[in-house]
């Protein structure tokens, strides 16, 4: 039965507002920011512009289309005007075979996102009926998901003294613009890349050195003054992406994210690299140089070695323009795992990152300090030489004179003394953050857990061995509970005293099914034990 | 003129033990915990520059089992939470380690905690890899001055480290090194070598920061803390009630008797746990009848905790059961300690049958190796070779899990023992 059209149908007349925005003169289009329509009858004129929500007209008059409006334009002759729209639909439009997909109870006013190859995106404007108020339904479909952690109600307090202001500068965070104490490495870098930019080609570099040796921030530093070069066009443009291969789940998945920062493409891991395998190996005569950084390399491996064979191969196509540099902890990381072939794709461009001396970790922090004075200076020279002896770690040093910071603010809001960060307060928190807790743990256990620790050093002295039964040393506890004056403990009890002993480790215990033979080692020294114990 | 109800002695004192119960049961927070002043503020100000200024840092709270380590943190976010620009602005993800067994898991229940925008309901979508891209991307976001700061509580931490490759522990520790959004990582763990399971990659980033929980409490310390944990409150609807209460309270921990029990409990072990374990048995003693606590209640509680579990099996054996722990004991003591079998354990008891018993039953050897099965069922009897036996059963070699003490003492308040058994246990020469 066919459907009578009972309602008068208004007029409308469309014009457009303003001048034209852009025009397309292959095409021979103009473009328009906004339309107004005027109805018959109705006084004020609607008007609807790019970005909008608006109504088109539908099969029937009380369900109108709805659609997100992209462009407007009109042909030379300014007659024909068209809309590109990005399509919505209700869920009264969709197939009931495919309502169930959604997992949940829609909202009677809920539209959807609409794409659908056979559905032209271009409409005549003379369809649209007006614009309409859409709101962001929650929960969003998470395909849509945006990700994001929601913002203060305030902005974050700014630091108020001169302690607060050297704490923030000493957080590791804050990684100034040009590492100190790094220059010849940076240079070293910048020329390789540089070379290959210019030139066109494509290349391989490992960089190795233990944490906190400034690899990655130095490589950020010399893409950064890259990409200043590019603008000024002193070099040609480059692309730069970076991977790591701790953040990933799974050795694959760097194909997968290495695709989605080159060309935006989500793909499955065999997908992505067979496309990325295409990209570098089709000649394209105006491609960009790609920059790549993986870091933390060695957890790329996997037992045939691909991922890395693909990654150090890929550079050495003549089309591809790939540079590739690698980042890892120890020297020797392509002889130890790799096998011949992929260890000589690598290539022999090595940079070896020292530790830090000394110097260089006092520089370090007097250089992110700048002028803000918070330090005695034989306090930073203590921390420096401390650090520098044991790691050379500059994340480490960073920390302790934070926590040195946070030890004088608190002693000066008691004291009142002088606002310097001195000896005392750096060497206590030296004290924190290297000591190692067995000592007072024992101090702190309490009688029986130290009569238990004396029974396995007695017992360990008697039998010669690093080792012994519980029951061995049960009965050791036994007599050294009656030498004490002390009532005698019942086999539960002793077990539960190692058992607590246990968890904390400072025995190694095994299986506690093992009842009377669980084996008992000591995880302390027995001098220290005995230490700790004659404090007392 | 009062307009209180006044309550009947009943109603006080159920509510007493409701009371105490919820402070030594449910785990209420206390005020303020006690004697971890140091530990509260170090904690506290870091929790607060966090949330205020945005600065992130990592830590580690360090402690026995049952020393206040969930405790002084939940303490502390209480306090936290009620100052006016924490409470809006941080976010709190807890997980733990025995929950969320694994790094999969771990980030869902990150993503959920957070409602991040892959969340529909309860349910997270998208596979492990697309959840972690997911997390960076919204913490990568985020920056010091603008985001909301969140805070991360990872229980029983040294689980944590036995993940694969540590992938959460590392992408944690670096948010909170680099210029993302504000983190705060907190780890609670025992172990005092947790920083030797971290590799050194997580080590590097980790800020070293520790706070121990070592009791520190001296005995009068232990004492008073005691006191005060058995004490009625001061909001007490019954002012008349609760006086009396603490008033005997205070009588009982000054009595020798209750002092000695105290001590022997301290000197096992020093931790607020097993202390509110004792006090919860004597409180639940408390009824209408019995409505203040004595000495005699705190004198069984003690009596019940520190039993031996496996001399109070022994009290629920038969006679042949026990005739041949005797002949196991004996074993023991001839051959010093090496393992017997079945075979030599009837032997032994058919030599007692014969020559010194008069009361006990001839029995058969079918009914005396099913005795023999039961000890080894209870597990008081274990193989030596726990694997597979290519020898005869009776032949088995075995070991007996009890200690010369224990099965002395249990026959001495074994109900009803016949005396030739006594006897027989007592001799030197079996």
């Amino acid at each position: 039965m066919s459907r009578y059209i009972t309602r008068l149908r208004m007029r409308r007349t469309y014009k457009w507002n303003g001048r034209p925005v852009g025009e397309d003169r292959k095409l021979k289009r103009k473009y328009y920011e906004s339309m107004s329509i005027s109805v018959e009858g109705k006084t004020e004129d609607a008007t609807v512009s790019s970005g909008q929500y608006i109504l088109i007209e539908g099969d029937d008059d009380d369900n109108p289309f709805v659609a997100q409006l992209h462009k407007l334009y009109t042909d030379d002759s300014g007659k024909k005007k068209t809309a590109v729209v990005q399509w919505f639909v209700r869920m009264c439009e969709v197939p009931q075979n495919k309502r169930k997909l959604l997992g949940r109870d829609p909202h009677p006013q809920e539209i959807f996102f609409y794409q659908d190859r056979s559905c032209d995106n271009e409409v005549d404007g003379e369809t649209i009926l007006g614009a309409v108020q859409t709101a962001p339904a929650t929960p969003r479909t998470p395909r849509h998901a945006t990700p994001s952690i929601p913002s203060r109600s305030a902005p974050a307090r700014k630091p108020g003294n001169v302690l607060e202001e050297a704490r923030a500068r000493l957080h590791v965070s804050s990684v100034p613009e040009s590492l100190p104490c790094r220059e010849q490495e940076f240079q070293d870098i910048y020329n390789f890349v540089e070379s290959k930019v210019i030139d066109g080609t494509g290349g391989c570099m490992y960089i190795s050195g233990v944490p906190g040796t400034g690899k990655t921030a130095t490589v950020h530093e010399v893409v950064r003054s890259l990409q200043q070069s590019a603008e000024q066009d002193e070099i040609p443009h480059f692309h730069f992406i970076e991977i790591n291969g701790m953040k990933m789940t799974d050795p694959h998945q760097a194909y997968v994210q290495i695709l989605q920062k080159l060309t935006d493409q989500k793909a499955t891991p065999d997908h992505a690299a067979a496309l990325l395998e295409k990209r570098f190996s089709a000649p394209a005569p105006k491609k960009e140089t790609t920059v790549l950084l993986v870091d933390e390399l060695d957890l790329l491996w996997t037992r045939k070695q691909n991922v890395m064979y693909n990654l150090f191969d890929w550079p050495t196509r003549r089309n591809a323009r790939l540079v590739v540099l690698t980042i890892a902890n120890t020297m020797d990381l392509p002889e130890r795992i790799m096998i011949n072939r992929v260890a000589s794709r690598l290539g022999l461009t090595r940079m070896s990152f020292q530790p830090y001396t000394f110097k260089q970790l006092q520089q370090i922090i007097t250089s992110r300090l700048n002028r803000v004075k918070a330090f005695e200076e034989d306090a930073l020279q203590l921390v420096s030489r401390k650090v520098a002896a044991l790691s050379g770690d500059a994340r480490r040093c960073l920390d302790i004179c934070r926590r040195a910071t946070e030890i004088c603010e608190h002693s000066g809001s008691q004291k009142n003394g002088s606002g310097l960060v001195g000896m005392s307060h750096v060497m206590e928190a030296l004290d924190e953050m290297f000591s190692s807790s067995y000592i007072a743990a024992i101090r702190c256990a309490s009688v029986q857990e130290q009569l238990f620790l004396r029974a396995v050093i007695a017992e360990f002295r008697r039998l010669g061995l690093e080792e012994a039964t519980f029951q061995q040393v049960f009965v050791q506890h036994q007599a050294l509970c009656r030498v004490e004056g002390l009532q005698p403990v019942s086999v539960s009890e002793g077990l539960a005293v190692c058992q607590r002993l246990g968890s904390c480790r400072l025995l190694l215990l095994e299986g506690s099914r093992l009842d009377l033979f669980l084996r008992i080692r000591l995880n302390v020294s027995q001098d220290d034990v005995l230490y700790a114990l004659k404090a007392d | 003129m009062s307009k209180r109800r006044s309550l009947t002695e009943a109603q006080c004192v159920s509510l007493a033990q409701k009371l105490l119960r919820e402070r030594l049961c449910h785990q209420k927070l206390p005020d303020r915990p006690l004697a971890l002043d140091s530990q509260y503020k170090h904690l506290l100000e870091l929790l607060r520059r966090t949330a205020v200024h945005g600065e992130s840092n990592s830590v580690l709270i360090v402690g026995p089992r049952g020393s206040g380590k969930t405790m002084l943190l939940g303490c502390v976010l209480r306090e936290l939470m009620s100052l006016k620009e924490a409470q809006k602005n941080v976010l709190l993800v807890e997980l733990n380690g025995l929950l969320q067994t694994d790094d999969k898991i771990a980030l869902k229940e990150i993503t959920r905690q957070l409602h991040l925008e892959n969340v529909v309901g309860d349910k997270v979508f998208g596979s492990f890899a697309e959840n972690l891209a997911f997390l960076l991307e919204a913490l990568k976001k985020g920056d010091k001055s603008s985001s909301r700061p969140v805070v991360f509580v990872l229980d029983e931490f040294d689980l944590f480290a036995h993940h694969k490759n540590q992938t959460l522990l590392y992408n944690l520790l670096d948010v909170s090194q680099s210029a993302q959004t504000p983190v705060a990582v907190l780890g609670l763990t025992c172990r005092l070598d947790v920083l030797e399971l971290l590799e050194k990659r997580v080590k590097s980033r980790f800020s070293h920061r520790q706070i121990h929980l070592f009791s520190s409490l001296s005995f009068a310390q232990y004492v008073d803390a005691v006191r005060s944990q058995l004490s009625l409150p001061p909001d007490f609807p019954d002012p008349k009630f609760s006086d009396a209460w603490n008033h005997s309270v205070t009588k009982l921990c000054e009595e020798k008797s209750v002092e000695e029990i105290l001590r022997r409990h301290f000197n096992s072990s020093k931790d607020f746990r097993s202390l509110h374990s004792l006090l919860f048995l004597s409180v639940s003693r408390v009824s209408v009848s019995h409505s203040t606590l004595h000495e005699a209640d705190l004198l069984e509680a003690s009596r019940l905790i520190s039993a031996d579990s496996k001399a109070i099996i022994l009290h629920g054996l038969s006679i042949l059961e026990l005739c041949l722990i005797i002949a196991m004991k004996h074993l023991n003591d001839t051959y010093d300690g090496e393992p017997f079998n079945f075979q030599m354990v009837h032997n032994e008891f058919k030599k007692f049958i014969q020559r010194k018993s008069h009361s006990i039953h001839k029995f058969e050897k079918p009914v005396v190796m099913k005795a023999f099965e039961h000890l080894l069922q209870l597990e008081l009897v274990r193989p030596v070779d726990s694997g597979v036996c290519k020898v005869q059963r009776e032949y088995q070699l075995m070991r007996l899990m009890l200690e010369h003490g224990q099965v002395m003492e249990a026959l001495q308040r074994y109900p009803q023992c016949p005396t030739d058994v006594k006897q027989w246990a007592l001799s030197a020469f079996a």
